[in-house]
């Protein structure tokens, strides 16, 4: 298991991280999910040792990471960092000697990945007469050539086309395979629901929820529900008891239910404007759950009263 | 995954010093191949042969007088040419067969000038223009052969005559000046190098702090192994391009005959390699330190300026050193760390220092270094992972790795 394990960090009056754990299993995706300054880059520097935490550890398999543990794990920094005036090759197998790769098993490795990966033509080039996306690619074969055990990565995707996207989601489904687990951050939150076997969102220095996207479903389950009533009046649904309207268009209607509220009440307020052309609860996508949970609790309440 | 899997086994953890020499390594071959470093060290060589050339040029070509004698070259030539030493010149003697012969090799320039001393009463200089030295020479000689063979006519014993024994009492000073003249051109080059290789381990920290490669890097060191690994990298090359010179210079010196004294050459070249070893271990940690609080290549002249300044004055105490070695100017700051390698190495050339001061200066810098590298392996941990603008020198020590 990949552990965090309470993690807390603040810089002078500015705790932001307050208390942040969660775990990884061995050969399982997880998505770190969070609006910009949650904490999700500080999570991932304290794993790194890049930053200090006022309390907590990040464990590997029961065992804190430290120094030596730090080169079984591949890292793609939020800030992408090469040499760049370092040829691809030469760079990618520099850092697989960081990792304690010996000389022969370096070039190797790095011949291998920079092929993989697609850059085999680019081998010779230094690396900033690539173009970014292709940038990016070799970052990723810095993190992947000394065969890590662990993998974090800080916004692998940002700045990727659709087709950078898929090959650098290949490559991540086939580390998962080997039985590596990957953290990543993204806003993509399409792609964490496509690629993540859990989820974990992180709001204001907590988490504020954990699990498989399925599980995530299932607490907020029967709370959406559609209706399309085509005749009704905008506004038809603002004044029943519980339930909030989440958005409304033409009659086609999302409406968040409070634990209390009666769906049949809906109903017939619905059967009252007319035809009612749909009616069924909804699964929430992961852009709505994390909306909801990211939300400020106050300004919920607020809105709620 | 209780156990580890073989087949993912990263190898061996390498330690600090493996560490250390791989950080290095990358130094010596970014630059090795970096063509505006390797056209500098050239260009330093070809000067440094083409002032060699000139030393060699100035001390003997076009100086040494030629003279045609016709007629008796047995006895006149060996006069002409002791007369010619006696006042520091060395004289060709050129025999010629006769009047017109000699006219024709004034006349080119083959000879500088044609002493006829043939059957005529009176021996006859022939000259292009009139040439003081030439004469007294020619005129020296010519008496001198007269002189003897007059007194041999009438039977005066010529090994009587009393030969001066000369004492030079200031025998060293033209020693030591030419001493000093090499403490300053190796101040000078010491000069150039601690800037130059100052400015390379300045260069790449920002380097590695504006791509962000850092954060990789620090991933899997700590930030004094990337930082000892940084100025021994660069020093070892520095190193190399000191003693090149060191070499080339002595080499020459010694092949051309320029200089007087070729085991005080090689001390002083010995120690003015000893001296930038010690500047270059304090101004590479504080100009690592100093790029460390920047992120951009731009700001980095601001935070140098200290430093620069600093080199720049020892540069012209060192100059004014070997006008005045024993001055209290220079003995002050031949004890002052960073100063000290811009200083001492003209007054031990001039023969002005002590064994036990340089020894002293020797402590105090190696006091300075450690110092500078431990203070500043901790503003440069601290520093390092600020990338956005510039970053206090108070804060770097309170945020060492926060």
């Amino acid at each position: 298991m990949l552990e965090f394990d309470g993690l807390r960090k603040s810089y002078g009056d500015n705790q932001v991280l307050d208390g942040v754990g969660f775990a990884v299993r061995p050969g399982s995706m997880f998505g770190f999910c969070g609006s910009n300054g949650a904490g999700k880059t500080t999570t991932m520097r304290i794993a790194m040792g890049l930053v200090l935490p006022d309390a907590g550890e990040v464990r590997w398999q029961g065992r804190r990471l430290d120094q030596v543990l730090r080169r079984r794990v591949g890292y793609m920094p939020e800030e992408r960092g090469l040499y760049p005036k370092m040829k691809v090759g030469e760079q990618v197998a520099y850092l697989a000697r960081l990792h304690g790769l010996d000389r022969a098993a370096a070039a190797r490795a790095s011949e291998e990945w920079v092929e993989r990966l697609g850059l085999g033509a680019r081998r010779g080039d230094p690396v900033e007469k690539l173009s970014l996306g292709n940038q990016q690619r070799v970052q990723l074969a810095a993190a992947l050539v000394s065969r890590p055990e662990v993998l974090i990565l800080d916004e692998p995707f940002s700045g990727l086309d659709p087709v950078g996207v898929d090959s650098l989601a290949e490559a991540l489904l086939d580390q998962v395979r080997s039985g590596v687990p990957v953290v990543f951050s993204s806003h993509q939150l399409d792609l964490v629901e496509r690629l993540c076997d859990s989820v974990g969102i992180l709001a204001r220095g907590r988490m504020v929820a954990t699990g498989t996207v399925e599980e995530l479903r299932r607490r907020e389950a029967g709370r959406l529900l559609r209706v399309v009533v085509p005749d009704a009046a905008p506004g038809w649904a603002t004044a029943l008891p519980g339930v909030r309207v989440v958005s409304e268009q033409a009659g086609d209607t999302l409406l968040d239910l409070a634990g209390h509220a009666d769906d049949q009440a809906v109903l017939a307020a619905a059967v009252r404007t007319g035809r009612v052309a749909h009616f069924a609860w909804r699964e929430p996508t992961l852009v709505e759950l994390f909306r909801g949970a990211v939300a400020d609790p106050r300004t919920e309440q607020e809105v709620a009263a | 995954m209780s156990a580890p899997d073989p087949t993912r086994d990263a190898g061996r953890d390498p330690g600090s010093a493996e560490l250390v020499r791989l950080v290095a390594g990358r130094e010596i071959s970014a630059r090795l191949r970096d063509k505006n470093f390797i056209i500098g060290v050239v260009l330093t060589v070809v000067l440094l042969i083409g002032i060699l050339g000139f030393q060699v040029a100035v001390n003997s070509g076009g100086e040494e007088p030629r003279l045609g004698v016709v007629g008796d070259t047995a006895q006149l030539g060996p006069a002409v040419e002791a007369q010619g030493q006696a006042i520091g010149i060395d004289v060709t003697v050129v025999p010629l067969d006769d009047e017109a012969a000699a006219r024709q090799a004034v006349e080119t320039g083959d000879v500088d000038g044609a002493l006829l001393a043939g059957g005529g009463p009176a021996p006859e200089l022939l000259v292009e223009d009139r040439d003081a030295t030439m004469e007294a020479v020619v005129n020296a000689a010519v008496s001198g052969v007269a002189v003897a063979q007059q007194l041999a006519e009438a039977g005066v014993d010529l090994d009587a005559v009393p030969e001066v024994e000369v004492t030079a009492l200031a025998a060293d000073d033209e020693e030591d000046q030419q001493q000093v003249l090499v403490a300053i051109i190796g101040v000078g080059l010491l000069y150039g190098l601690l800037i130059m290789f100052g400015q390379f381990v300045a260069q790449g920290v920002v380097e590695e702090k504006a791509s962000r490669v850092v954060e990789l890097l620090l991933a899997t060191m700590r930030p004094w192994q990337l930082l000892a690994g940084k100025i021994i990298g660069l020093g070892v090359l520095g190193l190399a391009q000191i003693v090149l010179i060191g070499v080339i210079a002595v080499g020459g010196a010694l092949a051309f005959d320029v200089v007087a004294v070729p085991g005080a050459l090689i001390g002083t070249v010995v120690s003015v390699v000893l001296w930038f070893v010690l500047g270059y271990a304090f101004y590479a940690a504080a100009f690592a330190v100093a790029a460390s609080l920047v992120s951009r290549q731009e700001d980095l002249g601001s935070v140098l300026t200290p430093m620069m300044v600093l080199l720049i004055g020892g540069f012209f105490v060192g100059i004014q050193a070997a006008a005045d070695p024993g001055g209290t100017l220079a003995v002050v700051t031949s004890y002052v760390p960073g100063l000290s390698p811009l200083v001492m190495p003209v007054r031990q050339a001039a023969g002005e220092a002590a064994a036990w001061e340089v020894a002293v200066a020797v402590a105090v810098m190696l006091v300075a270094i450690v110092a500078a590298v431990r203070l500043g392996g901790r503003v440069y941990a601290g520093a390092l992972l600020r990338t956005s603008g510039k970053t206090k020198l108070r804060e770097a020590l309170r945020a060492e790795r926060a």
